[in-house]
Order: C-alpha cells, then structure tokens, then sequence
C-alpha cells in the first residue's frame, strides 16, 4: 500500500510550497477586492477598474486551478483522499458562494440570481462542492453577457445544482468532453477539461443507496445559455 | 472582502458577532491582516493577533476569547492542532469559545477521527467572508444544541446525556447525525453496547459512515469477536485510508487475536500517516519495543520527544521506552540520562517509582545484575515508606522485576494487593500465577491468590450484610475502610456507591454523602471506564440532587431494581 506519491521530503516540500502559495492568493484576491470596494464609487472614470477586475478574474481562476490540481493530485475519489460529506443546509451554500464572488460579479457587472428551496438539508462534501460551484460561476464569467444564474432543488431523490449564463452557450468540444467525462476516456487536453475532470471526479465521489453524482454541460436552460449540472444523490 | 456584512448571509438572530473577543493566529503577516479585514466587515472591535503558537498560547491564559481562527500550519514549533489541544486541556477556554483552524488544503486531520481534541470547524484558504460568517453562525448553533449534553457530559451522567440527545433529535434535522453519534458514544460510555450498536446500525442504513462502522467493530471486539471485528476495521480502511481511528482499532484487535507483529505493522502505517501524534508514537515504540524490534521503538520514541517538545501531550512514557531501548543497545548511560530527565521535567512519585522500574529493567537487560539488584533493593525502601500503589500494569511490571533481580517479600505483597483488588478477574489471577511459577513459587503463589482472594470476598460480603439488615451506617463505614484496604476493587467500589446512595434515599440528601458518592464513582470511572453499573449509579446519584430529583414512584422502582440486581450480583 503506498502512503503518498512520490518521495516523503518531496511530500513535505510540497505541502510547505502549497502553503505559501495559499497564502499568496489570499493576499492578492484580497487586496485586489478591498481596492475594487473603495474604488467602486468613481469606477466610471477610473481606467485601471476593469484592469484590477480582470486581474481579480486571473487571480481566482489561479486559485481555482490550485485547488483542483490538489486535490487531484491527492487523488480525490479514491480511498486516499479526505472525503467527508456532512449534513447542510443548502440554501447556506448559495450564501457562500454569492458573498464570495460578490464582488467579482459586481466588477463585471455580471448579475447573479440564486434560487433555492429554504429548509433543504443534503449530506455532501461542502469543501468540494463549493470549489466545483465556484469554478463553473468563474467560467460562467468567460461565457456570459452580464447575467448568471444558480439554481438549486431536489430532483426525484437527488439534488440538482445548476450554474446557467445567458451567454452564445458552450462550444461543441466542451459539450463533447462534457458527455464523454467520467467514462473513463482521456480528454485532458486543456484547462477546461481538467475542471471538468475535477468536477466529475467530486460527483462520482458522491454514493448514496446504489447511486451516484454525476455532472453534465447543457446549452439553454432558462437563461438561454450555456449550462452546468452537477447532481447529488 | 470588506463590504458591508448586509450584503452577505443574514446574521442568525441572537448572534452578534461584533460584540465578541477574536483571536487570529497565523506566521504570515498579510492573511492576518486579511482577516481582520474581514472580521472588521463582521464589526468586530476586539481583535488580537498572534504570529506563532507560542506568542497565541500567551495571549490564550490572559484572554478568553470567543473566537479563535488559527492556521494549522505555524512554520517551526507548535502547529494548530497542538494550540488547541494545549488551550482545552489547561482550560484557556470557555465551553462556548468556537474554535476555527483555517489550512491551505482540505485537511486530513478533519477525517482521521483520532484526535480527541477537534476544532469546531476547518477553514480552507482562502477564506471569504460569506464561508467565515456561515460556519461561525453554524457552529455557534451547533454549540447551543449540544451545550446541555455536553455539560451532562463532563458530569459523567451518561445516560441522561444520551436521553438529551434524543430529545434534541426531535426538531434538529440538520445535527441529527451529530446527536445520534454523540448517543451511540454516550452509550457505550454508559456500558450499554447493544444499544449503541442500534444507533450505529440506524445510521448505517442512510449512509456508509466510517465511524459508525468502526464503532461496531469496537463492539465486535469488547464482545470478544476479534476475527469480525478486524474484517470491520480492515473494510473502513479500504474505504477511507485516512481514517486512522480504524488503524488503531486494527491493531488493538490484531494483538488481540494473538498476531502481535502484524498490530505493530498496522501502527507504524499509522504513524505514517499522522506523524505528529504523541500518543500513536508512544504506542507504536511501546509495541515494536514488546516485539524486540529495537531499531523501530528508537525511533519511534525519538520522535515521540521531538513531537514533545511542542506538545502539552508531552508523554514521560517516550522517556521510559526509550531508556528501555537504550538498555539491549548496552547504553546505559543514555538511558540513566533519559530517566534522571524524565524525573526533572515530570514530578511525582508515581514517575519516581516508574523510573526506578525503568532503571532496574535496563541493568537488567544490559547483564549488569549486580546494579539490577540494587535497583530492586531502593525499590524495596520506596515500597515500605509509602502505602500508597500505583495502577496494576506497574504493579505487575515491579513484582516481574523484584523477582528477576532476586528480591522476594516486596513482589508478593504488590502480587497480593493486585489479586485484592481484582478478585474476581479470573484472567489477572492468571497472569500473576505465571509471574509466581516464573520465580518458581508455583503452589505458594496458587495458595496467596486464593487467601487474597477470600480476604476481598469477605470485606465485600460484610458491607452487604450490614447493608442488607438496614444498618447503613455501619455498612458506610465499614465500606470506607474497605475501601482504604483495597482502593481499585471494583465491586467494592461500586457496592460503595450503591450503600451511600440508599443512605440519603432513605435518610435523605447530605452533601457530603453526596460528595463522597461522587468521588468513589469518579474514581471507578479513572481505573475502569465504560462500566454499565457506573452510569446506573451516577444516573441515580444525579437524581438525588435537590431540585432534579424524580418522582417518588420511579425512585421506589429504581431501588427496588437496584436492589434485585445487587442480590443477583452477589449470589
């Protein structure tokens, strides 16, 4: 039984680097939105505001590839990973995830509804949940013309998790790696499809009474664009 | 991150959050000044920073805090988790203090199961606004849910505890895991593992819990089924390698099963695992050393004074095995360093005594019999001068020592006092038997256990006598003197406790009765926890309290209950 990849000082160093790096994003994510807060008043005549947006944009997207590399790495899905699904309240992930990306949205002015049943209780993993979440509200930001939606709600015993845009919708090739992930076929091509693969690895993690998560891309949904699902059991 | 808190999740009513004392303790200056950003947001006012798990246990004695957001990772010296552990066990906390530990990834100490002291929640960076206020006001919820049952709790009334937690089951959907986990724990605290196997089985049909599944595998084993007990705690492994809870059980039930070498394999992937523990190094050194497999014990006690150092579950057993270790190296100077520094940074007389042992066993085991012999004698003297005898397992160890360096009156009167005060454990009266027919003393060693035997019996019979003929407060008193003849018999311990709770149920409520109760009991718990009978009487004695007690039938029930069972106990 092998306990870590890779040698254990190589582990460490690792670890010591991921620390570091951590700590770095917060900083630059959080500096970078403190400046968009003050700022907001005269973001009119301020040249450099969509600047500091886009660089927020950047900056969560590095952190988003961090965390999915992680966990990959750790190999997420498989018995060596620390998967620890608990009860939540579902509503208080949209509430995270709104006041966490509210300020990138309010910089693009991208408008983000959220719907979802008031007293819905799920047993998940919120840690991964959320990072999946998070990741398609920031790639929902590449795609969309200025409005997102989440939508979420109990489907015939399981829970549905929607991240839909009213952008021109996803490519083919997305929707093709979108069809085919979780099959067990190597698509990773590009930065997309490693999201993608995350994303399905975190599903697929999920096993409840003989069924299991799964993700899927769609085109339309109600906001006519592109479409995102991941489904819980 | 810091724009007004009304846009963000609303504020669970009841919490103010700006009116609480904060703790942020992290090495790196830019996230803490994030955080208090973010707190500020929050409208936080009193805000202090630590920059090391040193400078945060300083503020900690001064301080209570409300809050504390700590990162597990604090570069060189204490980590997170030693924090925290250090701030419950010397009581820097408040029961309502939230505890917050922030890591850069998702943790694995947040899965292992094994630490005793967990956070109340775990934060991955970095840590947004909305996340900080969602779980605070969670786990401050969680912390009004479970603050009765957890104070039920520290009182070691069991059974009521588990009985809360029903009754918050009924309109807490979100903690019912919680509650149902914390009952199955409280109950076979209460010594009542079949019903704790309901709860388990209960939460194992909605979803495959490693603990759940572990916690049966516990009562597969205190059942004495090693064999299905192993498959249990193999199958939660596989499942979950980061589980280490199920590790230590393996291993437990490993040794039981006689496989003593696969237990110690089973411990090291452990340690392994999680490296930093003092207890599992102490563990792992104690079984490599048991095995005779020197090099491993070295370095896993080594490690255990390393982790130490830190540590307020800093461990003068590390000490001890490592002179032990030192002793088949023929160090013995290292070793007589290593107990003459144990004596120094952990007083008492029980380290004194142990060191002794522990330097008698190495002149032993490095062939100097000579100075063994005088080890035994100075432990002879330390003997005669104080009455007072350590737990059994250093019993046991002394007398096996006290024979092998020649020594003969002081190991039969510790060989006696142990078969006093376990006289009916049947498998104990067989270990001791083995270390007289060791010291060839076989029939004078079978003829001491029986006389000690009948000697305990007979205390016992005379408290339950007098008890019996309703003279209560003869049966007391001579239970105190029992008690001060054989301190860790169980039966007399709890035949104790019964004959003082019949006193006040029939003469009524005395504080110092109650008192007493209380310590024989708390005692009890100390020397052999889990006892079923313990959490009868701790449930009864609670009822005695004014203000709490019960109606007068359900008293006369649980007497007259208490009563038959002590009948068919003594028959």
């Amino acid at each position: 039984m092998e306990d870590q990849p890779g040698s254990p000082e190589l582990f460490m160093f690792l670890a010591s680097t991921v620390h570091d790096m951590k700590n770095s994003i917060s900083v630059l994510s959080g500096t970078l939105e403190n400046l968009l807060v003050q700022s907001q008043g005269t973001a009119q005549e301020n040249p450099a505001y969509p600047q500091m947006a886009h660089m927020l944009y950047q900056t969560k997207r590095l952190n988003d590839n961090l965390i999915q590399l992680l966990a990959l790495y750790k190999e997420v899905g498989k018995p060596s990973y620390p998967f620890e699904p608990i009860a939540v309240q579902v509503r208080e992930v949209v509430e995270q995830l709104a006041s966490g990306q509210r300020v990138l949205l309010q910089s693009r002015h991208i408008e983000l509804e959220t719907s979802c049943p008031h007293d819905l209780i799920w047993t998940f993993d919120e840690d991964l949940v959320l990072g999946v979440l998070v990741h398609a509200i920031n790639n929902a930001v590449r795609y969309t013309k200025d409005k997102i939606r989440l939508d979420i709600g109990e489907n015939d015993g399981v829970l549905e998790l929607r991240v839909e845009d009213n952008g021109i919708g996803f490519p083919p090739s997305m929707l093709e790696a979108g069809a085919v992930v979780g099959q067990g076929i190597n698509f990773l091509t590009n930065s997309s499809g490693l999201g993608l693969y995350f994303a399905s690895e975190v599903a697929r993690s999920h096993k409840h009474r003989g069924r299991q998560g799964s993700i899927s891309l769609e085109n339309g949904g109600t906001l006519g664009g592109g479409c995102f699902i991941l489904r819980l059991p | 991150m810091n724009a007004p808190a009304t846009a963000t999740a609303p504020a669970t009513p009841g919490v103010d959050w700006a009116d609480k004392k904060y703790l942020i303790v992290d090495d790196f200056v830019g996230v803490r000044q994030l955080l208090r950003e973010s707190l500020r947001s929050l409208g936080a006012r009193h805000i202090d920073q630590a920059s090391s798990g040193g400078e945060a246990i300083g503020l900690l004695q001064r301080i209570v805090y409300d809050v504390v957001l700590c990162d597990f990772n604090l570069g060189e010296g204490k980590n997170g988790q030693h924090v925290l552990e250090e701030a419950r066990i010397r009581h820097l906390l408040a029961p309502s203090s939230v505890w917050l530990m922030v890591s850069a990834e998702k943790s694995v100490e947040a899965v292992m199961g094994a630490a005793e002291h967990q956070p109340d929640a775990y934060l991955i960076k970095p840590i947004t606004e909305g996340v900080l206020l969602t779980r605070l006001n969670r786990v401050w919820q969680k912390k009004q849910i479970f603050s009765e049952i957890d104070q039920t709790y520290l009182e070691k009334d069991f059974l009521r505890a588990a009985k809360l937690c029903d009754a918050q089951i009924a309109h807490n959907k979100l903690h019912e895991t919680d509650l149902l986990r914390m009952k199955a724990n409280l109950l076979m605290k209460a010594g009542e593992p079949e019903q704790a196997r309901e709860v388990y089985e209960k939460l194992l049909q909605d979803r495959e819990y490693n603990w759940a599944r572990t916690g049966i595998g516990k009562i597969r084993m205190a059942n004495g089924d090693h064999e299905a007990a192993r498959q249990m705690f193999s199958g939660v492994i596989a499942e979950n390698r980061f589980y280490i809870d199920a590790y230590d059980q393996l291993a437990t039930s490993l040794h039981n099963l006689g496989r003593v070498g696969d237990a110690c394999d089973v411990l090291e992937r452990a340690a392994k695992l999680s490296p930093n523990s003092v207890p599992r190094q102490r563990n792992l050194g104690n079984a490599a050393l048991r095995l005779g497999n020197i090099p491993l014990a070295e370095k896993a006690f080594r490690k255990c004074l390393a982790i130490g150092e830190y540590s307020i579950m800093k461990s003068v057993d590390a000490y001890f095995g490592l002179a032990r270790v030192c002793g088949h190296k023929n160090d013995p100077k290292e070793a007589l360093q290593l107990l003459a520094v144990a004596q120094r940074d952990f007083a008492g007389k029980l380290v004194d005594l142990r060191a002794k042992i522990t330097e008698g066993l190495v002149y032993h085991e490095s062939g100097d019999y000579r100075r063994a012999r005088r080890s035994g004698d100075e432990l002879e003297e330390m003997l005669k001068s104080d009455a007072e005898r350590p737990d059994t397992g250093t019993c046991l160890e002394m007398a096996t020592l006290l024979f092998a360096v020649g020594v003969k009156d002081a190991p039969v009167e510790l060989l006696c006092y142990v078969v006093r005060n376990n006289h009916d454990n049947q498998l104990l009266h067989e270990d001791v038997q083995r270390i007289f027919d060791k010291a060839r003393m076989s029939d004078e060693g079978a003829a001491l256990i029986k006389s000690a035997r009948k000697e305990a019996t007979e205390m016992m019979n005379k408290g339950v006598l007098l008890w019996k003929t309703n003279k209560l407060d003869d049966a007391v008193a001579w239970m105190r003197e029992a008690r001060q003849a054989l301190p860790d018999n169980l039966r007399i311990l709890f035949n104790s406790a019964q004959i003082l709770i019949s006193h006040m149920q029939a003469k009524g409520y005395d504080e110092l009765l109650m008192m007493e109760a209380n310590g024989v009991l708390m005692h009890v718990d100390r020397v052999a926890p889990g006892q079923q009978r313990f959490a009868q009487l701790i449930e009864q004695l609670q009822m005695l309290v004014p203000g709490r007690a019960a109606s007068p039938e359900e008293m006369e029930a649980e007497l007259d209950a208490a009563l038959n069972e002590q009948v068919s106990g003594d028959s």
